[in-house]
């Protein structure tokens, strides 16, 4: 296949859903994003703890972070709310989307006159827009519009042996056959392996660039004056096996192959759109890696779990992939695709990432992944500094 | 034979990772490389878990995927569980980082 179903934007870009999202641009405006969203279906409340009382390195990030939701290529149009006057701004944000195409609106709880206003005008412009959004149809459009995201969770010492080989395998047919884009992140997951991570760089600019990047987060944790085991590794990936965040990393690596990385790009910036595999700069922290990857368009993404996770994302849908065998049986909700017949039976691992494939066919083509199927994401944007 | 679900990633790993349940007093025969090597397994070892291979000293690396994945706390014996109980990360080691960096907020 080299075509799949999708819904065109104005922008250029092609979605595998059309969703209308809602997204709150401070704490204040979250519960009327939340109250909207009760109300009209088929809409995505974004709401987070972030965009008030932030330091400039922060209010940049919460804010493209933002604008790359409203604008993502699964986002038919975007309302915007904000609290009052603010430093990540909606009139701002809204115009933003708007520029892409997408209808969009501000509301502003203050400019309303209040809550009940406020809720009114979100509800109005939301109906308006899941009204629009459900008379497109899907059309024909070319592979080589996606863009693949790669995220690990709960891994255990099955993942970099089976499942991330597949994941891999997968993401380059994607960027080898179909002229795609894929991103993984996570770049404390890099310690250990990143001397020969960055080998793989397109020239010596992003090859010093990885190694900076992930000596900066190996400094922020030494300054915490505690070993950062418990953290990195996780009480869980323990479990499972893994000793060291070295050998965390050396197995997270193995889901993005051994193929040349083209950049390693700022948390939550956007994934640039020429073919390759690129490096979001993101904690190993999962709910902010995954929302770092979102925001940077990635279509759908590929979670590769050892023992299961209800990780998950609402504009961009999650593939769950396991290698360890049972783990499909003990956590099902948590498994779309189980390849652990590749770890501990007959298969191969083409026979894994073939798995992977197609239901990385279904989905692109409207199939609902498990965790959309259940109802459950999450959003945690990823800060840098302190309050203030 | 070597035993399958014993698997060492690279033929100069000292780890194995045992991808079946593992008791103490076993026998088992491991795949290194093009090399067969056999192994006493001293106590039970977890699905997903390492046993070492060979002996390995305290303060010596421990190798998986051909690379370190930090070093030894104490002298362990080939055969034996390989974990957080044995072997200590080189990274992110905030309590050995040096005077200027001491623990802002306390437990």
């Amino acid at each position: 296949m080299s075509e799949f179903l999708g819904y065109e934007r104005d922008d250029g870009s092609v979605g595998i859903r059309n969703h209308v999202a809602i997204i709150s641009t401070a704490p204040y405006a979250n519960d009327t994003v939340k109250r909207a969203a009760e109300i009209v279906e088929n809409t995505v409340p974004i709401t987070h703890p972030l965009g008030r009382c932030q330091t400039k390195p922060d209010v940049f990030q919460t804010y493209r972070t933002l604008l790359g939701y409203g604008t993502h290529p699964n986002v038919y149009g975007t309302v915007v709310v904000a609290h009052a006057g603010e430093i990540v701004d909606g009139d701002e944000l809204a115009s933003d989307v708007a520029e892409t195409g997408r209808p969009s609106d501000s509301v502003n709880i203050h400019g309303e006159k209040g809550v009940m206003n406020a809720l009114q005008r979100t509800v109005n412009s939301a109906r308006e827009m899941v009204q629009e959004a459900s008379d497109q149809r899907r059309v024909p459009a070319d592979m080589s519009n996606l863009t693949f995201g790669i995220n690990c969770a709960t891994s255990d010492t099955t993942s970099g042996l089976c499942q991330h080989k597949a994941t891999a395998r997968a993401a380059w047919r994607l960027i080898d056959d179909h002229d795609g884009r894929a991103c993984f992140a996570e770049t404390p997951e890099f310690f250990g392996g990143e001397h020969e991570l960055a080998e793989r760089a397109v020239n010596d600019e992003v090859k010093q660039e990885i190694l900076d990047r992930v000596e900066n987060w190996d400094q922020r944790l030494q300054a915490t004056g505690y070993d950062v085991r418990g953290a990195q590794p996780t009480p869980d990936n323990m479990d499972g096996g893994l000793t060291t965040i070295e050998e965390k990393s050396l197995g997270a690596l193995v889901k993005s192959g051994d193929g040349p990385i083209q950049d390693i790009v700022d948390y939550g910036a956007q994934i640039p759109d020429d073919s390759g595999m690129y490096i979001m700069d993101t904690p190993g922290h999962g709910a902010e890696s995954v929302t770092g990857i979102g925001a940077g368009g990635a279509h759908f993404m590929v979670i590769s779990t050892g023992q299961g996770h209800t990780l998950s994302n609402a504009i961009m849908p999650t593939i769950k992939i396991t290698g360890n065998p049972g783990s499909a049986e003990r956590v099902p909700e948590q498994t779309d695709v189980d390849v652990s017949e590749a770890l501990v039976g007959d298969q191969s691992f083409d026979w894994a990432s073939d798995q992977l494939w197609d239901e990385i066919e279904d989905v692109v083509n409207g199939k609902l992944t498990m965790s959309e199927a259940m109802g459950e994401s999450q959003f945690a944007i990823h800060r840098i500094g302190p309050s203030t | 034979m070597a035993d399958r679900y014993l698997e060492v990633v690279e033929p100069d790993d000292n780890v194995a990772t045992a991808l079946r349940e593992l008791e103490a007093g076993e026998t088992v025969a491991v795949a290194v490389g093009d090399e067969e090597r056999t192994v006493e397994v001293s106590e039970d070892v977890v699905f997903g878990h390492k046993i070492a291979i060979e002996d390995i000293a305290d303060g010596e690396t421990i190798t998986k995927y051909g690379k370190s994945i930090g070093n030894a706390t104490e002298d362990i014996p080939a055969g034996t569980w390989v974990h957080v109980h044995n072997v200590e990360s080189n990274y992110g080691r905030g309590d050995l980082a040096d005077g200027e960096q001491t623990a802002a907020v306390s437990e």
